[in-house]
Parts: C-alpha cells; structure tokens; sequence
C-alpha cells in the first residue's frame, strides 16, 4: 500500500476545558472525494483550523504526503499543497474577481519582483482564466468580488483554493446558503475536482454528502465514530445515535431527509 | 498608441499636472511671488512623504504614526554626515537614504508583527523614543535648535560647479528625485509585490491560505515606506539646510496622515494632492489667523465623514459624472486602473 496522503495521530485540542478534537486519528488513502459530516460541535471545523495551521494542537502529529505539519504556519501548509475555503466565506472583497484569482496564483511565489509587471505574467493570466471559466465565473472577472452572490462568492472562494494548484483541498460547507441549483452546479465541480485532486468535504446536506462523497467520516464530541462508504455509514448505529440521540438537534431532520 | 485625444479626463488632468511641476519656477513668477516656487518645492517633499504613509496605510492596511522616524534618520544622516564628518553633497544623500531604510527595516521587525491599533501604538512609541533620544543628545542632534549645515556642491569640475544654492536647480533637482520616487512606486504596486501588499490588507488570513506570509509582506512594506519617508527626508533636510529634533516628532507623521487621507488614501497622487491643498491653506490662512490649523482640523473632519476618498475620490467622481463615464471595476491587473477603496462599500 502507498503511503497515505493525509495520516493524522492523536491528534487533540482543546479550548480551556472543552476538548473540540480528542485524540483524532484519521488516514486519507487518497483518491476521491472524502466527506466529514457530523453535528454542530462536533470538532469538524476545527480539524480543518489544525491541519490548515490556523489552530496550534495540543498534542498529536498530521503527516501530509510525508512530512509532519504541526506547528507550521499556514502559508507554509499552503505552499505545501493543502488549500482550504472557510466557513464563513473568505475573500478579497474589495478587488475584482479576477484580481482574488490572480493573486491566489501568484501566492506560491518565491520571489515577487517588485520591478515587473504583474500584467506580463501571461502564463499566470491564462491560468486564471482557465480555472474562472471552469468555476463559470467567466461573466463576473471584472466584478468586485464584494459585489457577487452568496454563492458566486463560494464558487470563488473554491477557484481562489484551486490557483494555488493544491494536492489536497478541504471545502467546509461550500454549498451552505446556496439555491438547489446552485448546490448542483457546486456538487458537479467538486465531483469533477475529486477526480484530479483530493478533496476533504465538511458539509451539512446529507442529500449532497450521501449522493457525491466516495467515503464519508463521522464525528461526534471531537471524535471520529464511524467511517466507511455512504451506504456503510448509512446503517451505523453509532451514526443514528449521534444524530437522533439528542432530541431537538437540527441536524435530526436533515438526516431523514 | 497613446495621442491627447483618447486620454481618459483624469490622464489629462495628470498631464497638466506635469506641465506645471515642469515649468513652475518659470511660470510661477509671472503670476505670483517668487517664494511660491518654494513652496510647491516643500510640496513635492511633503508629497512623497505623505505617499510613504499611503504605501502603508492604502496598500498595506497599516496606519502608521512613525513615519517621522524615517523621514527624521533621512534628515540627521545627510546633516551630520556633513556637518561633522565633512561629507560631500552624494555619500551624504546615500547616508541618510541608507539610515532610514535600515532603521525602518530594524523598527520594522517588531512593528509588522502587529496590525491595526496595536501597529499604529508601537510606532507611536518608537516616534517618541527617536524624538527624545534626538532631543536629549543635544551634543550632537543640536536638539530643539536643529543642527545647520553648509551645502556642499553637487558637482564640481574646474570652475564648473552645481550647487542646490541656485534655487532654480535645485527644484528640478528635488523635482527629479521626486519623480523617480514615484516611478519606483508605481512599479511597485503593480508588480506582483504590489497586489501582495494589497492582498494582506484587504484579508490577511486569506492571502496566508493561498501561501503569502502576512508578516514578510507587511515588512517589506515597512522597509520600502522608510526608504521613500526617508529620502523626503533627506531632500527636505538639503532643501531647508538643517536637520531638526523635530523632524522625528509624532506630529510629522500625523501630518502625513492628514495629508493623505484628505488627497485619497490608496490612490498613487492622493498624497500629493492633500499635501499641495493643506500646505496652501496653510501658506494663505497663517498670514491672517495664527489659530489656522483649527480650519485644518474642521476640512479633516469633513473629508473623513463626508470624502473619504479624499480629494482624489471627489475628483473622480466628478469626472465620471460630467462624462458619463460608465463605471465598472477593471481588474487593476489588466492594467486599467480601479478605485481600490470605498467603491464596494
């Protein structure tokens, strides 16, 4: 077996005396399109923050393709090839969509000559035009990102990620807010994403979860209680304790849906 | 190709603008006193060094109150180099120009580790420790009293000598030295160190994300904005022939700040605008009212509630309006130029 892209032991954090990761491990085999799901609180969001650098562990390694990033800054972990979109939707709103693409781009640069124009990097440019046709954000380049809907601001935040040529890509809850069709449209990119990349997914729309992800990791109270194929994790009764064992949790309905 | 026919109204302006700067001392006194040309000479200095502060705060996200310090170490390098070391009229210059840039890159160490409040507090604190330690050893600072020197030549061969003491060449030399300042300024910010700056001040997380060290990036601002407050520095020190405690004062770099929010912050000549508009209300206000800069203090508070943009903005705006022009945002990349600020607000 090759090694894993992602191997993360025991990995635990905690806030005060709230333990939001406990002792996490979790192996990414790579190839496809990996889900998290899980109830609020469940320690999803901070699992990214850890393994993006945004968060110090208390103790525990992550091993991305071979080299431990704990304790690494987080454009460190991103010039190592692991792009993440946040929860609350990250990106330069004041420039226009080009610009936010273009310097996601230019990002891994070592060296950013003060005395050359940006407009000469023309490999740059076809870059950027390439990955904003693919995210269908053609129309809007010119657009300050500011301006842009709730979801073309998602799809930007995901082609923002994508210029930075990731190996690895962690979406958290990309298609939250969206209208069903945006949500397809979305759906159908990261589906065609994960065939080149791979792709961890937190999201908290089962019918998106279950109908597209390949493998499907469950967490409850900073621990991961089951993982396996959607129709493995479907049955786990582990799972529909997680869910609808606490009365009054939002998630209840989702998961019947 | 570029003919005066398609020029955008705001290039026209720009090149009026030009032809001003290129002929005032010849120009100027036909209509007005002589010693205006002195001031638009002053203006040209504060201009670069009000832009230092918009390189920071407009492109960078970081207001800083320390300014001063570089445009001060700019100032008693060339002095004392020459007042008590004997050096000519270029080492003096790259002295001073070299003190401010390795002071700023050393002060700047620990002030681009912060943002917001706590940046514009630290260099608050390292305005003060410079003014003081300027002030205190009077020995050689010459204190409050500031520390004259005489002008050597500029260039000397045989009978030929060049000097800043004709005053006609030496608003062109200043002139020069300005120009290219803002030259180099430009190509930064439209190089790819430009849109990094402008990245980590529009969302620091998010440029991290996609591989861009905040920090670096802040610092390397930090460094540049020295090298251009200090070579205002050093002009304004060979312009007036004395360097002063003063010049290392909070107030200084308050005034660049004031300068550059009333001439638009983010914008390359806002700067210049503020510092040419409040230089001349304060030339023309201080011969009647000795309180001026309480009308100063009421056009600032007007500008911040009212033009943000500062006059750069108004002026915009009033050009898109009396042409029509339809307004959209161009990617600054392209090479079109785009409001950074206030536009998306």
């Amino acid at each position: 077996m090759s090694t894993p892209v992602l191997q993360v032991e025991g990995l635990t954090k905690m806030f005060g005396g709230l333990t939001a990761v406990d002792n996490l491990h979790f192996t990414l085999p790579g190839g496809g399109l990996h889900a998290i799901i899980g109830p609020n609180g469940a320690g999803k969001t901070t699992f990214f923050n850890l393994i993006s650098g945004f968060l110090r562990a208390n103790s525990g390694s992550v091993i991305f393709n071979g080299e431990d990033i704990i304790g690494r800054k987080t454009h460190e972990i991103s010039r190592l090839g692991i792009s993440r979109t946040l929860q609350i939707k990250s990106v330069f709103t004041g420039l226009s969509v080009y610009d936010n693409v273009w310097i996601a781009a230019m990002g891994r640069s070592r060296f950013l000559n003060p005395f050359k124009s940006a407009a000469s990097y023309t490999d740059v440019a076809a870059n950027v035009e390439t990955i904003l046709e693919d995210m269908g954000l053609s129309d809007f380049t010119k657009e300050l990102a500011g301006n842009l809907s709730y979801g073309d601001v998602a799809l930007l935040e995901i082609a923002i990620a994508l210029a930075t040529q990731p190996k690895l890509l962690l979406l958290d809850e990309p298609v939250s807010g969206m209208s069903p069709n945006e949500t397809k449209h979305t759906v159908d990119i990261i589906r065609g994403l994960s065939k080149r990349l791979d792709v961890i997914l937190i999201e908290h729309d089962m019918e998106v979860v279950f109908g597209a992800a390949d493998m499907i990791t469950v967490m409850n109270q900073g621990a991961i209680i089951c993982q396996g194929s959607p129709e493995a994790v479907s049955n786990d009764p582990s799972v529909q304790e997680a869910y609808l064992g606490t009365p009054g949790e939002e998630d209840e309905e989702e998961l019947r849906a | 190709m570029r003919t005066i026919q398609n020029l955008k109204p705001l290039q026209f302006l720009g090149l009026i603008c030009v032809l001003f700067f290129l002929t005032a001392p010849f120009t100027i006194p036909l209509v007005a006193n002589d010693f205006w040309v002195s001031i638009v000479t002053e203006i040209m200095i504060w201009g670069l060094f009000a832009a230092s502060v918009n390189l920071l705060f407009g492109y960078t996200g970081l207001l800083s109150f320390g300014q001063a310090v570089y445009f001060g170490m700019g100032a008693y390098g060339v002095a004392l180099t020459i007042d008590i070391f004997g050096f000519s009229f270029w080492p003096a210059a790259l002295v001073g120009i070299a003190v401010a840039t390795v002071t700023a890159f050393i002060t700047g160490i620990f002030a681009a580790r912060l943002t917001w409040h706590y940046f514009a507090i630290i260099t608050v604190v390292f305005s003060l420790i410079f003014f003081f330690f300027a002030v205190g050893w009077k020995d050689v600072t010459g204190g409050d009293d500031g520390l004259p020197f005489t002008m050597p030549p500029l260039f000397k061969a045989g009978g030929f000598e060049l000097s800043l003491l004709d005053l006609t060449f030496q608003y062109y030399f200043i002139l020069a030295v300005v120009a290219g300042c803002f030259v180099l300024m430009h190509m930064i910010l439209k190089s790819p160190l430009g849109f990094a700056f402008i990245a980590v001040r529009e969302n620091a997380s998010r440029a991290g994300l996609v591989g861009y060290n905040p920090y670096m990036i802040r610092l390397v601002s930090f460094v540049f904005a020295g090298f251009f407050a200090g070579v205002a520095g050093v002009l304004f020190a060979l312009f007036s022939r004395y360097a002063s405690a003063h010049f290392l004062f909070w107030t200084v770099s308050g005034e660049g700040i004031i300068w550059m929010i009333v001439g638009g912050a983010g914008t390359l000549f806002g700067p210049v605008l503020g510092a040419a508009f409040l230089t001349i209300v304060r030339e023309e206000l201080s011969l009647y009212w000795e309180h001026y800069l309480l009308v100063v203090g009421v056009i600032v508070i007007l500008f911040v509630t009212y033009a943000p943009q500062g006059i750069m903005g108004l002026l915009k705006s009033w050009l898109d309006r009396t042409f029509e022009n339809k307004h959209t945002a161009n990617s600054a990349i392209d090479g079109s130029a785009v409001d950074r600020k206030g536009d998306h607000k």
